[in-house]
């Protein structure tokens, strides 16, 4: 008997940004095309650890973040020092937004409860959207939570500061480190396997999200794609960042929901615990999704080309499916800046290992994304369409993807023609969509049914082969 | 080659002439004047945003131009053996992009400093580089311009601040360090060595 599944989920409303069409330009969700369910991912992987939930109620996260701190040694801080609470922008897409704000909430509280220290700041980091965490501030209220000027958004381009490293100057941003003491405030999902490889993944913000243009581009265009993430261990190791150290605290989401927070004085014991979690969940998520031969991709929530994403993974991860990202020995993702940048004028790949874009992603349906990502590359080499002049016109106007409408198959007034065109395109009915949700995945019944088939033999692959590789190789078996 | 579709306005009445949009401008396209107020050389500003997104008081607006501009630098205009041959000192494959949001590929930065350009700033200006998302490309650019034996000073503002370390700079140390085996150094080293060697695949 075929298997019954719920309804799809319907994602967040379109956010007001703007890096982002009016919210009143989406008028179609993919969730509500006809044939859309939701895929719990507790169905897919019943071992997956449990959840809490809900956890968008601000008693049950602060909960979580008071017993998660309970253990953490903040005898450093005194009354009367300044304290930055660290953040990225990223914790504000995952359910909404709301269960990170708690926590920084949450954290700003029971640091005062502890020190007695008042003076508490939040310092906001961005990826490429240098507005996007002054838009989070402005609506969740953070700037009267914290207090006049106290919460701000950083931006890559900001002033700098230089920071001796083992390998050398790289460069953080001065407003990060404008207090006595830092607390580093993250969240711990997978996000962008393709550039930091899961080496060190909690250290990653300190040469994104905190960290000037120069550091930036070391990690992207000076290391290698595997010893990227070095940048960041360099700077979090420095004597400057050390000498402000205080603790990190993380929010834990994985494919199933919230598992909870975490926190801990040393960051790299944090890192192992997440890095373990990740593989076993996550790990699991990625290579079942890598699985696939044939899929229609539709990206429909308030992120940016690669970072839309359902059951925890992000589109760019789909976009790498058809390799291990966690296989150290695989040297190039499908995507990655480096990879990126090893593609001839004509487009063909400058080495002949270089993997392609997932080809398993016969079309993807461009209904409802946000600019302020460099996406032309992925208009280049998966068939694409956009829905509305309105959305066409956003790109074309964003100074990263001029020419991302140029390289899409065609612009198309909404989601039902493209739709079409693209189960046409395709010569497949399944669909999967990156609009959101959490806890699983919305998609068409025919991927539903695949995943579901495919899942048990995955779970033992990753479980008994894949995963005490990956360990091994990072030093963690 | 880099296709211009919005240039910067600023708001005079809204202006405080704080000066952040001239330490983050990375074409020195917009200066405070003796009024006290920001203006925009709309000869060069290429529209990258950066004004617009760190002006504290919101003056500074993107406005979309009547019809695109188009501009670049001919690589071919530069001896071809030169433009080679630096790209690979500097550790760059020819036509490898060295900035993803405008495709422009190593050759055209080389080209344009063999022509004469002898800054970040002058770079941008000519080819469009660094002028899409403004972060990801400064290195490549400081590498190219090292690699030429071209000392670009400092930056008028906060555009840049300096070199950083690549794979190749690595210490012995660095590198055969044991704890460090997971970040694949020596491997990761020869890829882009490789890449750096590959055929010229293109036109």
């Amino acid at each position: 008997m075929a298997q019954q599944f719920e309804k799809a989920l319907s994602p967040i409303p379109p956010r007001e940004s703007v890096y982002g069409v009016t919210p009143s330009c989406v008028t179609d969700r993919a969730a509500d095309l006809p044939g859309m369910v939701f895929l719990k991912t507790k169905d897919l992987f019943p071992e997956m650890p449990e959840v809490f939930w809900p956890p968008e109620n601000p008693q049950e996260m602060d909960r979580v973040t008071r017993e998660a701190l309970k253990d953490v040694d903040m005898s450093k801080i005194k009354p009367g020092d300044s304290v930055n609470l660290l953040a990225s922008h990223h914790g504000w897409t995952i359910l909404g937004g709301g269960p990170y704000t708690q926590m920084l909430k949450t954290l700003k509280d029971v640091i005062t409860e502890r020190t007695g220290c008042t003076d508490i700041r939040l310092r906001a980091g961005v990826g490429l959207r240098f507005r996007e965490t002054e838009e989070y501030i402005k609506r969740f209220g953070l700037d009267e939570y914290f207090g006049k000027g106290k919460a701000r958004g950083i931006a890559p381009i900001d002033e700098g500061i230089p920071i001796e490293t083992e390998i050398g100057t790289l460069y953080g941003l001065k407003r990060a480190y404008d207090a006595t003491w830092i607390v580093h405030t993250h969240n711990s999902d997978v996000r962008e396997i393709h550039f930091h490889r899961h080496v060190d993944r909690a250290v990653k913000p300190f040469s994104m999200s905190y960290a000037r243009i120069e550091s930036r581009s070391t990690y992207h265009q000076n290391l290698g794609p595997r010893g990227a993430n070095f940048t960041a261990r360099s700077i979090f190791n420095s004597e400057f960042v050390q000498s402000k150290w205080a603790f990190a605290c993380f929010f834990v989401p994985t494919p199933a929901g919230v598992m909870g927070v975490t926190a801990n004085n040393d960051l790299y014991a944090l890192n192992r615990e997440v890095t373990k979690i990740n593989m076993s969940t996550y790990g699991k998520m990625m290579t079942l999704l890598g699985k696939l031969d044939s899929a229609i991709a539709v990206l429909d929530f308030c992120c940016p080309v690669p970072y839309v994403f359902c059951g925890g993974v992000i589109y760019a991860n789909f976009c790498s499916a058809n390799i291990d990202l966690l296989d150290l020995d695989q040297p190039l993702p499908s995507y990655t800046w480096y990879t990126e940048s090893y593609y001839d004028e004509d487009e063909k790949p400058l080495l002949p290992e270089t993997p392609p874009m997932n080809p398993a992603i016969k079309a993807c349906v461009v209904n409802y994304a946000w600019v302020g990502y460099p996406s032309v590359f992925w208009a280049k080499h998966t068939p694409t369409i956009i829905v509305g002049e309105d959305h066409a016109k956003l790109f074309r106007e964003d100074s990263q993807n001029i020419e991302f409408p140029d390289y899409a198959k065609e612009i198309v007034p909404d989601l039902n023609t493209a739709m079409q065109h693209a189960y046409e395109m395709a010569k497949t009915d399944k669909v999967i969509l990156f609009d959101g949700a959490a806890g699983g995945i919305n998609c068409s019944e025919s991927l539903a049914e695949e995943l579901m088939a495919k899942a048990p033999a995955v779970s033992k692959e990753v479980d008994s082969t894949l995963m005490p590789k990956w360990l091994k190789q990072r030093g963690l078996a | 080659m880099r296709i211009i579709t919005t240039q910067a306005t600023v708001d005079p009445a809204i202006c405080t002439g704080c000066r952040t949009c001239e330490k983050v401008c990375p074409t020195e396209s917009i200066k405070i004047g003796d009024d006290k107020k920001a203006h925009v050389n709309k000869e060069t500003c290429s529209g990258c945003g950066n004004c617009e997104s760190r002006c504290p008081v919101y003056a500074i607006k993107l406005e979309p131009l009547p019809e695109q501009k188009v501009i670049g630098v001919d690589w071919t205009k530069a001896p071809k053996q030169e433009v080679i041959d630096l790209c690979k000192k500097a550790h760059f494959h020819p036509e490898a992009v060295i900035c993803y949001c405008t495709g422009t590929r190593a050759r055209e930065i080389a080209a344009s400093i063999l022509l004469g350009a002898g800054t970040p700033e002058e770079i941008s200006r000519q080819t469009g580089v660094r002028t899409g998302c403004t972060v990801e490309c400064i290195q490549p650019i400081l590498r190219l311009l090292q690699a030429a034996g071209v000392d670009p000073g400092k930056a008028p503002g906060w555009q840049w601040y300096g070199l950083t370390p690549t794979n190749w700079d690595l210490s012995d140390e660095i590198v055969t360090n044991p704890d460090h085996k997971k970040f694949y150094f020596q491997a990761d080293r020869e890829l882009m060595d490789r890449v750096t060697d590959a055929k010229e695949g293109g036109k």
